[in-house]
């Protein structure tokens, strides 16, 4: 197990609850926004200190609480990308992926930088300034820096949400490439399924500051949806909405959502699902 | 020009560079503090900062002399036990001019280093850094326009101290007369030539630093 987390966190009114495993490849942080999922990736990294708990990162415990264990941000080995994906302004392309090698080894020349530019496709921008850069661009930069330093983890915090979709769509593939070729494990917080989907292998759903479920993402997202099922009586079209009949009705679904109401009916508003996911 | 001439001029120099050297380290460490520390006494710490910047010069003077001349707490045990006198030397000048330079400089550089975002330094650590590490590789570059402001203004005060430094150092010709406290005495003295002198050389070096710094700025904008 690559990375082990039974952590809790309070912070004001919020507290955070958190139970989640990664053996290898992608792990999902799902959930609607303040769930709680970027507090974690916070928490992984050491960049807030969790209340109590404890945190394994590749057999070495990075955070305990009962063994009063909390590994700095920068022995974790941890490669961070933000939301935002905050690129040093004041240095260029290649010396931002080259900003976490050791002193001699920053130079354009080495192969390691090299081969990071050309398998982002940023070769060509390498003495570009950050600042002149597509989002996409600048996305690319951010995770080559963080898999520069090697890390035996990489977090990845909403990491196509500045993106338009057919950006992100590009990104989306990019990365998976990357991710695969390197093998590095990785936790991504999303709140978008398409996202799971492309690129999880395990996803931990959050809802209100706690892991309700976990699983492959296919799996963990299929129980999130309502499917309703019946026998057609009849349809109508009228002003681009279609009604259809049922009859022998069932509706499956989160317990939470698909329930009677106390006079015995059930109505259900389901918000029309984004095209080309 | 004689060696009369010329030593408020090298005085004045040696005391703004001196005191801007000895500032820079504790006025970049209280900027990053105010900037990214919350504590108890951070509003407490905040106003004592301001306090050289908001007292009259001869407050500041003042309190110099109760505290460093030969009767008060400090400069007495000095005297005591080291046979040191600070009062009325080119080292009360420094003393002076430092205290009155401190707040400009960390005034200035704290709001740029607040505007250094902070995902920038959780990069960083993420990537190794230790904190004086990220301080210098991130936080001071990012922040280097509005640090190297700070700087200038510093040393510009510096230079032009005159309130604290009359109390403290006094204006001893050949010894503490540093260039505003003889714009001072030559004026009061009808010599309305020699206050010019030093007038148009003071405008004229806080100009040439203040262009300075700000083609440096320049400079270091264009090469980001």
């Amino acid at each position: 197990m690559i990375l082990e987390a039974n952590f809790s966190v309070e912070i004001g009114d919020f507290s955070l609850t958190v139970e989640l495993q990664l053996e290898s490849g992608v792990l999902v942080l799902f959930g609607p926004s303040g769930a709680g999922k970027s507090l974690t990736v916070s928490s992984l990294g050491g960049l807030i200190q969790p209340t109590s708990g404890t945190i394994v990162l590749g057999g070495q415990t990075i955070f305990s609480s009962t063994k009063e264990v909390n590994l700095p941000t920068r022995d974790r080995g941890i490669g961070y990308v933000p939301q935002q994906d905050a690129l040093f302004p004041f240095l260029n392309v290649a010396e931002n992926v080259a900003f976490g090698l050791p002193r001699h080894r920053r130079s354009p020349d080495e192969p390691k930088l090299t081969k990071l530019l050309d398998e982002l496709e940023l070769t060509h921008l390498a003495k570009a300034d950050p600042t002149s850069l597509s989002g996409g661009e600048r996305r690319r930069v951010a995770f080559a820096r963080a898999l520069a330093v090697e890390p035996k983890l990489l977090l990845l915090d909403e990491p196509f949400a500045s993106l338009d979709r057919a950006g992100s769509r590009r990104m989306r593939s990019v990365l998976a490439r990357v991710l695969e070729r390197h093998g590095t494990p990785t936790v991504l917080v999303t709140h978008d399924q398409s996202e799971a989907l492309a690129l999880g292998d395990q996803l931990v759903l959050f809802e209100r500051g706690r892991t309700v479920d976990s699983g492959t993402p296919h799996n963990v997202l299929a129980r999130q949806q309502i499917v309703v099922e019946g026998q057609v009586i009849g349809s109508q079209e009228e002003g681009g909405l279609s009604t259809v009949r049922l009859s022998e009705v069932s509706v499956t679904g989160p317990t939470e959502q698909v329930k009677p109401d106390s006079s015995g009916r059930m109505r259900l508003q389901i918000p029309v699902p984004d095209d080309g996911q | 020009m004689d060696s009369a001439t010329t030593f408020p001029i090298l005085l004045s120099v040696q005391v703004g560079l001196i005191s801007l050297t000895l500032v820079t380290v504790p006025g970049l460490a209280l900027a990053w503090l105010q900037a990214r520390r919350r504590y108890r006494l951070r509003a407490l710490v905040d106003a004592l900062i301001l306090l050289p910047l908001v007292l009259p010069p001869s407050v500041v003077g003042f309190f110099l002399v109760i505290f460093m001349g030969r009767n008060g707490p400090l400069g007495g045990l000095l005297e005591t036990l080291f046979g040191v006198r600070l009062v009325f030397t080119p080292t009360a000048a420094v003393i002076a001019s430092s205290i009155v330079a401190l707040p400009l400089l960390v005034k200035t550089a704290q709001p740029a280093i607040e505007a250094v975002p902070i995902e920038l330094e959780h990069v960083g650590r993420s990537l190794g850094l230790s904190s004086l590490q990220l301080f210098f590789r991130v936080t001071l570059r990012a922040a280097w326009p509005g640090v190297l402001a700070g700087l200038v203004l510093a040393f510009a005060r510096a230079l032009g101290e005159f309130g604290a430094t009359l109390m403290f150092a006094g204006n001893i010709p050949g010894r503490t007369n540093t260039m505003p406290l003889e714009i001072f005495a030559a004026y009061q003295a009808g010599d309305d030539s020699r206050a010019m002198l030093y007038v148009l050389v003071l405008t004229g070096f806080s100009l040439v630093v203040v262009y300075a710094a700000s083609r440096l700025n320049g400079r270091f904008e264009g090469s980001r």
